[in-house]
């Protein structure tokens, strides 16, 4: 075994991590809905042994006050759909599929995970989320979402359903190769943190800096602990996104090129949806329009007004602030260098303590994805910091847990 | 054209979950000749079909895969973007089947009025996907299909586009039948009161008699047969060898190219699929 074991996930969303990211020369937007694009990416990240293929999911169609946004990659296919397919392309890669507990019954869920694990020879997870956003309700007959302490409380009801019928699909057979999917949480309150520490087997969170990763990881392990298991039987996952070049400065100015491939009307968009308000209507070079943004967003008023109103009291016209809200994403790691510091990088934050590995974001796909594994992976493989092959076949084995989960009477 | 014989079959055994046994049967479906593999059955569904023909689209380039979907254990919000999901992998071979399985009546109606709406609220040409001017899509082209029905309310736009195929192909079981009267296909028994569809498959058994298929179909009582298979892997490679005579080539293109069947006026509000682009 060895010291110290990177582990990978792949992040695989969409067309990257920059809301720009589509417009790149070496992007692929149409790709996304075609299988030989699937194809490629999953027989890339196996290549570069990465532990896991994570799609985040929505229940709602992108965009703001009912106007579907036009600059930006959408729509997203459905990820228990698109990671079975891949399933039927790979051997090995896990293949990690974020559902929401809100508008999906223990049944419905313990159906679709269950046969989704057998097809894929015991490589599936299922990435546990409520869903929170106020478009979601009335696609399920709803005016609105339920509070938030009970959509918590039928998230821990529906996942203990669904593992007492996944024991009982097992036991009828044919047999769930890992007894049920590898759950994983990516809870950041204290109540998502309490629920992820008592299911999950690995946990997402952003963490900018190596400090905030230590502080992170250290919590929730000590939780886990707390509710009598173990903290090693947790992965905890950072996001980690990154821009590399051939030397540091060539790094920056692909990051700058990428940045600089949104226009106003990209940013005014983004922002449009991070704020639930359509403010495409509004003049780029005018005052961000606070009263009327805070008159008709569906976010708690609060929250919106703590991240517009700094901006508006300075003067910053609507489209200046809107690209600086997309330039600097709140939490996020994006590590810009060289291949040879991003191994560095994660080296220290491993050996620090700040995580079990990373959920990598490439900024751009395909292409961000192949310069990771054609550049880091080989460093830290090098280093005997990353497998060169996979121990097992299931996705347990692979993030080093018993092959099938114990199951409870 | 030629009209052509469609050939169905049906899968219920609880080994097509399973890669190796289901990976043999795919092969064995496409290497005999068959246009449409449906996984369920109504009653028998021991595996979830959203899921399997999701695994299937990548390990076969001819064959329809058919999703039985129970209308009482599902969401029309949740199918809508499966199945697109899985048409645009499978580039345009899929098809749905809703089974009401004892559900209220009227609830499987209520899944494929909900589904549609759903599919034709994207236009077939909302994609732009042009790098230069910063326009991915047509904003104007996406619209809430504000679906009100009795079970189902769906305000949409979903998050998933119009699929290739337009909608999936529509089979309708006339033993578990349901009020659509634009349904794609319908499999019928003799003696039963047939659904409507453009097509009708006679349901057989496996060993059904290839001269009394061959006769009933040049007298246009029925489009092809739809075989309910209890051992699939040894039974595909039989039917496929005694119908070889009745199965004429098939034109290139998505399955309602290859099968001639355009989706019915009734069930849609555009006529085509959607389109990708092409990007230099």
């Amino acid at each position: 075994m060895m010291q110290n074991q990177i582990h990978l996930w792949a992040f695989l969303q969409g067309i990257g991590f920059f809301p720009t990211g589509w417009k790149h020369e070496r992007a692929r937007p149409e790709g996304v809905f075609h299988m030989d694009y699937y194809t490629r990416v999953a027989q890339l990240a196996e290549q570069g042994r990465f532990d896991a293929i994570v799609f985040g999911d929505q229940l709602q169609s992108r965009g703001a006050g009912g106007r579907a946004p036009e600059r930006l990659a959408m729509p997203t296919l459905d990820p228990v759909t698109l990671l079975t397919a891949m399933a039927a392309v790979t051997k090995h890669i896990g293949l990690v599929a974020t559902v929401s507990t809100t508008y999906n019954t223990a049944e419905m869920l313990a159906e679709r995970f269950g046969t989704m694990e057998r097809i894929t020879g015991g490589r599936s997870g299922w990435n546990i989320v409520t869903t929170a956003h106020p478009d979601t309700a009335p696609n399920f007959g709803e005016t609105e979402l339920p509070p938030k302490d009970a959509r918590y409380r039928n998230a821990v009801e529906v996942v203990a359903r669904a593992c007492e019928l996944w024991a009982e699909m097992d036991r009828e057979g044919p047999q769930l190769p890992q007894g049920r999917p590898v759950l994983v949480q990516a809870g950041q309150s204290p109540d998502g943190r309490d629920f992820a520490a008592r299911t999950a087997e690995a946990i997402f969170c952003p963490a900018a800096t190596i400090q905030a990763g230590v502080d992170f990881r250290t919590d929730l392990r000590s939780r886990v602990a707390g509710v009598g298991r173990s903290p090693d039987g947790v992965r905890i996952m950072p996001g980690l996104s990154c821009v590399l070049g051939g030397t540091e400065e060539e790094a920056r100015a692909e990051h700058t090129a990428i940045l600089d491939l949104a226009d106003d009307a990209l940013a005014i968009e983004y922002l449009s949806e991070s704020l639930c308000c359509d403010l495409t209507g509004f003049d780029p070079l005018g005052q961000i329009p606070v009263d009327e943004i805070l008159a008709k967003t569906l976010l708690p008023q609060g929250d919106v007004a703590r991240s517009i109103v700094p901006g508006a009291e300075k003067g910053t016209p609507l489209g200046e602030f809107a690209a600086n809200f997309m330039r600097h994403p709140r939490g996020h790691n994006v590590f810009i260098g060289t291949p040879e510091q991003m191994a560095d990088m994660m080296i220290e934050w491993r050996d620090a303590g700040a995580c079990d590995g990373f959920t990598l974001q490439p900024s751009y796909m395909p292409g961000g994805l192949e310069d990771f594994v054609g550049q880091v992976v080989p460093i830290l493989q090098a280093r005997g910091r990353l497998r060169t092959d996979y121990p097992g076949t299931t996705l347990r084995e692979t993030l080093g847990l018993p092959a099938r989960e114990a199951v409870t009477a | 054209m030629t009209r052509p014989f469609i050939l169905s079959a049906s899968v219920a055994e609880p080994a097509f979950a399973v890669p190796g046994h289901a990976r043999a049967v795919l092969q064995a479906a496409e290497a005999a000749g068959f246009d449409l593999l449906m996984l369920g059955r109504s009653g028998e569904r021991p595996f979830d079909a959203q899921v399997l023909v999701a695994w299937a689209a990548p390990m076969t380039s001819t064959l329809g895969v058919v999703a039985t979907v129970p209308a009482s254990k599902a969401h029309p919000f949740h199918v809508a973007r499966a199945l697109s999901a899985v048409d645009f992998l499978a580039a345009g071979r899929t098809g749905w089947s809703v089974v009401p399985e004892g559900a209220p009546a009227g609830m499987a109606e209520d899944m494929v009025g909900a589904a549609r709406a759903l599919w034709d609220g994207w236009g077939s040409d909302t994609l732009i996907l042009d790098k230069e001017s910063g326009r991915y899509l047509d904003a104007s082209k996406v619209k809430a299909s504000n679906y009100k029905g009795a079970f189902f309310k769906v305000a949409g736009p979903v998050n998933a586009m119009r699929p290739p195929l337009g909608h999936p192909l529509l089979v309708v079981d006339g033993d578990d039948p349901i009020a659509i009267d634009d349904a794609d296909i319908a499999l019928v028994s003799d003696g039963t009161a047939a659904p409507q569809a453009t097509r009708r498959l006679i349901k057989v058994g496996a060993d059904a008699d290839a001269a009394m298929l061959t006769e009933r179909f040049e007298a246009r009582e029925i489009d092809g047969a739809h075989f309910t298979l209890s051992d699939a892997l040894a039974e595909l490679p039989q039917i496929g060898a005694r119908l070889a005579s009745l199965l004429a080539p098939r034109p290139a293109g998505d399955l309602r190219a290859r099968l001639g069947l355009p989706i019915p006026s009734t069930a849609s509000n555009q006529p085509g699929g959607a389109v990708i682009p092409e990007i230099a």
